[in-house]
């Protein structure tokens, strides 16, 4: 790995695809030293990101997502958009390695030149999804992708922190599974900018378009979240390519209506400022536990609490006090 | 009958010689999960449907013939085909000649997926694993001196069937053969392309309608030919235990049977034409009985649809033995395994039979070891003395037992596919994919810790490997040969006539008709096999699989403590530690060979062992492949190459890496690579070779140093 952070700032504004390759994997890395270096690197980019449509893409295991960002991903490099792919996979465990096969559910857009896909561990962490997405995503925009796609599967926290990284967010289901809901939590809808019901096709063509009228009724009941978007329930076919424009459509009047309002500026605004937050809570954490006082004195407290010696209030207390005393470090 | 009087006193005693330990103990569990005890009596055979038949009569446990091998033996058919038409026609003579009876054509991959030899796409392809046929011309070539009234041609094609098909009548037509006198078979199973070899063209619907349409061309025009074979060798091949074959292969089966039902025919035109194709692997009684069972089990289907035809509900198959089964390692215990296949689908009762050279796995057969193959088999017949006697076993506790119990546990299986909805369905869920993953993974597995024995590989390993024989290699000619010939059909044909009868052709693919029948003047007018599935494929599409891969199969199945294991995990911790993430490959497969057992289990294996596996779609060109690397940011490649296009494609990929800027990512290759291809391997910049049969924990190892060394340092 180069050192130099400028080597990678130019080769990602020259559009470099084996530059931003390793800019990813300088901002994947737990390695301290690339964090640094990637922090460096992120920074000189921030001026040339935020002109690209962020898309979330979230559903269960098997909804259909890759099948659907393949059709649209080279829908859209057939209208002139250069397309990124993030697929963050979170099956894997801490203690294994992951295997990451979303390619080849996009065989066409993965050898499309005006694509870039990068599947990614997730590595059990949740929080560092949210960090390390966020900042390819800049990356991507920086270099000169101009609609980037997060694909994450719909069954932990990782959805919401993606949707409160993206403009419009997209929730793939699929007819049939009654239970569907339960399995996908529910705060998903909440977030959705469209729920879109995939396969609608063969003997799935009526059940999918039953599901489409229940969503409408589901989502009728709750509270609109935007004042300027209703989120609509659409159905499509991924293998068959059908309604896909129909959702492109839907995307781009999202963005028109939420631009004129002001409401997208504003979106995005908050997300930089829940950015900020979610960085300060974990740069605290960080700091907090990493801290020689906590490491030292943590083990005996949990100890205490645990043998009911010391209680969870009184151990928490004697630990955060420590917060105030700056010699703590 | 009850228990056998004196079976407690038999206990008492056994346990006895067992120092106090019960008998139960000795009882093992087959990969089937079928429960397998030390003794079986005449009680277990109590009140069993499936045994005490006789042979030629319902249910045909026994057989489908009342004869059998005593009125005349399997039929040896030998599956072969390389690089030109011209070779493989002269191959053809000479086992002809040395007493092989049926013929048995292996296409190239090109030709399987609908490609020219000229196309892009499959330069590493051409004559490799199989001939090469790009028109009736070199279909022609082929059957030289061959007349095709009199000889039974097999031919292995389920992608692109109406290309090949069509050739094949054409060429018979031009000899001065009439339809209704071909004799042979053609594979034309494609539902169990989308399982395991992916030898596909185009999606299950419109395949589902070209075998119909086969179905009913040939049994109006060449009633002796057997329009499809049913295969279950290739789901062996790909980590299948003897169940799932069974039940994949027979609901395969009746999903043809309702398709042609729904197209209209009568049950009785076409099911006394259908065929079996089953693999034989090292188990041997299980095998024996698998075969018995699955005849029971279909004529058992078969019933549902009412036949009057005895014939229609009477299995007939094809076998060969496993080509998994053979090992790189020590090649000679080859021909041993081999012979007890052959054993095991002779005392199954098969009626053809291919026996696999000893050295398929380091390259192609030479005349050489086709000729101890074929021997293998005319030996069994000639003076083993075992075909004077039907279903010689039948009437066995054992067999009879196990027979029973595949029977049960295949039908349930079945059950669960009728569930949902019939085999078409339960492919695009993915299941039977997945339970042949998961059984292939647990396979190896199994193989790794040395529970499952081979010999030479993971017991009584050679200290010194060296092939002493001559080694079959395609010539690199072959392309250029074939692009010639093309070249010259192209300008020597009327082209007009040519667009027309194309464009024909894809009228019938997109109003009706039929398919073989609306080829057959395309195939005349000298169009070429890509442009006849380029016709269709305009109205049908390409299929593009789905691979799934299943994680922890592989270590769930490696039980107790085991410290190869262990150890691995260990360092790919240690590499995350230090590198910031973990080791990061990309397996993948470049050109037409869709054999995916070997890779998915790598990818699943390793994942396993700490790796982060990135896997490629099938049919990667080299540069797809490079991209997909750079773009991935992997650290290594691991090529895998099943079918001899190693020597252009891996060197190819190398190359592009260097281009692209990804110098630095490290390629290893796996697969059926001649030993002899190592050295040129290596100089092209591969950093480790791992052969067939390599244990999954030691390739691991080599592949962890490469990279430790590379950046741990
Ligand atoms: N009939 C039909 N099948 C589809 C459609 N879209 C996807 N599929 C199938 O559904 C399966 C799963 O598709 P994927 O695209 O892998 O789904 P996914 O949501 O990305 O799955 P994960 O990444 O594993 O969570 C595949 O077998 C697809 O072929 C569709 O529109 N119609
Ligand atoms: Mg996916």
């Amino acid at each position: 790995m180069l050192n130099d952070p400028q080597h990678y700032v130019t080769g990602v504004l020259n559009r470099d695809r084996l530059t931003l390759a390793r800019t990813i994997t300088l901002i994947e890395s737990t390695h301290p030293n690339h964090q640094q270096l990637a922090q460096t690197i992120v920074d000189r980019l921030l001026p040339y990101t935020g002109r690209g449509i962020r898309i979330g893409i979230t559903g269960v295991p098997g909804a259909g997502k890759s099948t659907y960002i393949e059709r649209f991903g080279t829908m859209l490099t057939g209208l002139g958009h250069r397309v990124a792919v993030l697929a963050i996979d979170p099956s894997s465990s801490r203690s294994g390695g992951s295997i990451l096969g979303d390619k080849t559910r996009m065989e066409r857009l993965a050898v499309d030149p005006n694509a870039f896909i990068r599947p990614s561990p997730s590595g059990g962490t949740l929080g560092g999804v949210g960090r390390k997405t966020r900042e390819t995503m800049l990356v991507c925009e920086a270099a000169g992708y101009d609609v980037v796609i997060i694909e994450t599967v719909g069954v932990g926290q990782s959805e919401t922190t993606v949707a409160s990284m993206v403009d419009f967010f997209l929730v793939l289901m699929i007819a049939g599974a009654g239970d569907e809901l339960q399995g996908m939590k529910k705060g998903v809808l909440e977030v959705a900018d469209a729920i879109v019901i995939n396969k609608a096709d063969g003997d799935n063509l009526l059940r999918a378009e039953i599901a489409q009228k229940e969503y409408q009724t589901a989502l009728h009941m709750r509270m609109a979240n935007s004042p300027n978007w209703c989120p609509p329930v659409l159905t499509c076919s991924a293998v068959e390519g059908k309604g896909i424009d129909k959702i492109w459509e839907t995307i781009l009047d999202h963005r028109d209506k939420l631009t004129v309002s002001g409401e997208m500026a504003e979106k995005r605004k908050t997300q930089a400022l829940d950015w900020m937050a979610f960085l300060i809570d974990e740069g605290l954490r960080h700091w907090f536990y990493t801290s020689p006082h906590v490491r030292e004195a943590l083990p005996t407290l949990r100890r205490n609490v645990e043998e009911n010696k010391t209680s969870p209030t009184a151990a928490a207390d004697s630990l955060l006090a420590f917060l105030y005393t700056r010699n703590g470090r | 009958m009850a228990q056998h009087p004196q079976l407690p006193k038999w206990t008492e005693i056994a346990e006895k010689q067992m120092k106090g330990k019960s008998v139960e103990t000795l009882s093992w569990m087959t990969p089937e999960g079928i429960k397998v005890k030390p003794l079986y009596t005449a009680e277990d055979l109590e009140g069993m449907e499936s045994a005490n038949t006789l042979p030629g009569m319902a249910p045909y446990v026994r057989g489908p013939m009342a004869t059998m091998y005593t009125g005349r033996p399997w039929t040896i058919r030998q599956y072969a085909g390389f690089s030109t038409a011209k070779e493989s026609n002269a191959f053809y003579h000479k086992a002809l000649a040395a007493g092989q009876k049926g013929l048995s054509v292996a296409f190239d991959l090109a030709t399987h997926r609908g490609y020219d030899s000229d196309h892009p796409r499959v330069a590493g392809d051409i004559g490799k694993a199989g001939v090469a046929i790009d028109s009736v011309e070199d279909m022609k070539i082929l059957f030289n001196g061959i007349p095709l009234d009199q000889m039974s041609v097999s031919m292995t094609m389920n992608g692109a069937v109406i290309p090949i098909l069509a050739g094949y009548i054409v060429a018979a037509e031009e000899q001065g053969v009439a339809h209704d006198k071909l004799e042979g078979t053609i594979q034309n199973d494609i539902l169990k392309e989308y399982l395991t070899r992916n030898t596909y063209i185009y999606p299950p619907t419109p395949s589902m309608r070209v075998i119909s349409d086969i179905m009913a061309y040939c049994s109006r025009e060449m009633p002796k030919y057997n329009t499809i074979s049913i295969s279950g060798y290739h789901m062996m091949e790909a980590g299948a235990n003897s169940v799932l074959q069974t039940a994949f292969t027979l609901a395969d089966g009746v999903e043809y049977v309702k398709a042609a039902l729904k197209s209209g025919m009568d049950v009785d035109t076409f099911a006394p034409r259908l065929s079996f194709f089953f693999g034989i692997g090292m188990n041997f009684f299980m095998d024996i009985a698998m075969l018995r069972a699955a005849r029971f089990l279909w004529y058992r289907l078969m019933s549902q649809f009412n036949p009057k035809n005895a014939k229609s509900s009477m299995l007939r198959t094809h076998c060969q033995t496993s080509g998994w089964s053979l090992t790189e390692q020590d090649p000679h215990n080859n021909i041993i395994r081999t012979t007890l296949e052959a054993m095991t689908a002779a005392l199954g009762g098969t009626q053809s039979l291919h026996t696999n050279s000893f050295d398929e796995a380091i390259g192609l057969p030479t005349d050489f070891s086709a000729r101890i193959a074929r021997n293998t088999q005319i030996i069994i017949q000639e003076e083993s003395q075992i075909c004077h006697v039907i279903d010689p076993l039948g009437g066995s506790y054992y067999l009879e037992s196990l027979t029973n119990s595949i029977i049960n546990e295949s039908q349930k299986i079945i059950d669960e596919i009728n569930e949902l909805g019939g085999m078409a369905k339960a492919i695009e869920s993915g299941m039977p994919k997945m339970r042949i993953e998961e059984s292939a993974a647990r396979k190896q597995a199994r193989i790794d810790q040395g529970l499952d024995v081979i010999v030479g590989v993971n017991k009584y390993k050679l200290a010194n490997e060296k092939i002493d024989f001559e080694v079959r290699e395609v010539p690199a000619t072959v392309r250029d040969e074939q692009i010639a010939r093309i070249k010259e059909i192209k300008a020597s044909r009327d082209n007009v006539a040519v667009e027309r009868a194309l464009a024909d052709l894809t009228n019938a693919a997109k109003n009706g008709g039929n398919l073989l029948e609306a080829a057959l003047p395309a195939v005349r007018a000298r169009a070429t096999v890509g442009e006849i599935s380029t016709a269709m494929e305009s109205v049908f599409g390409r299929f593009v699989a789905t691979t799934r891969c299943i994680s922890g199969a592989y270590s769930s199945e490696y039980t107790g403590d085991n410290n190869a294991v262990t150890a691995i995990k260990q360092r790919t911790n240690v590499f995350l530690e230090k590198q910031g993430r973990r080791p990061r490959l990309l397996v993948t497969k470049m050109g037409q060979d869709g054999h995916d057992r070997g890779f998915k289990v790598v990818a699943s294996a390793y994942a396993d062992l700490g790796f982060d596996v990135d896997i490629s779609p099938m049919f990667q060109t080299p540069e797809e492949a490079a991209k997909m690397a750079i773009e991935n940011d992997v650290h290594l490649v691991g090529a895998s190459s099943l079918a001899a296009g190693h020597k252009s494609l891996i060197p190819a990929l190398i190359e592009e890496l260097k281009k692209i800027g990804g110098g630095e990512i490290l390629v290893v290759a796996g697969g059926i690579i001649p030993p002899g291809d190592y050295d040129f391997l290596y100089k092209a910049g591969v950093k480790a070779i791992f052969g067939p049969g390599t244990p999954i924990p030691e390739s691991a190892d080599k592949t962890l140093a490469l990279l430790e060394e590379k950046y741990l340092q």
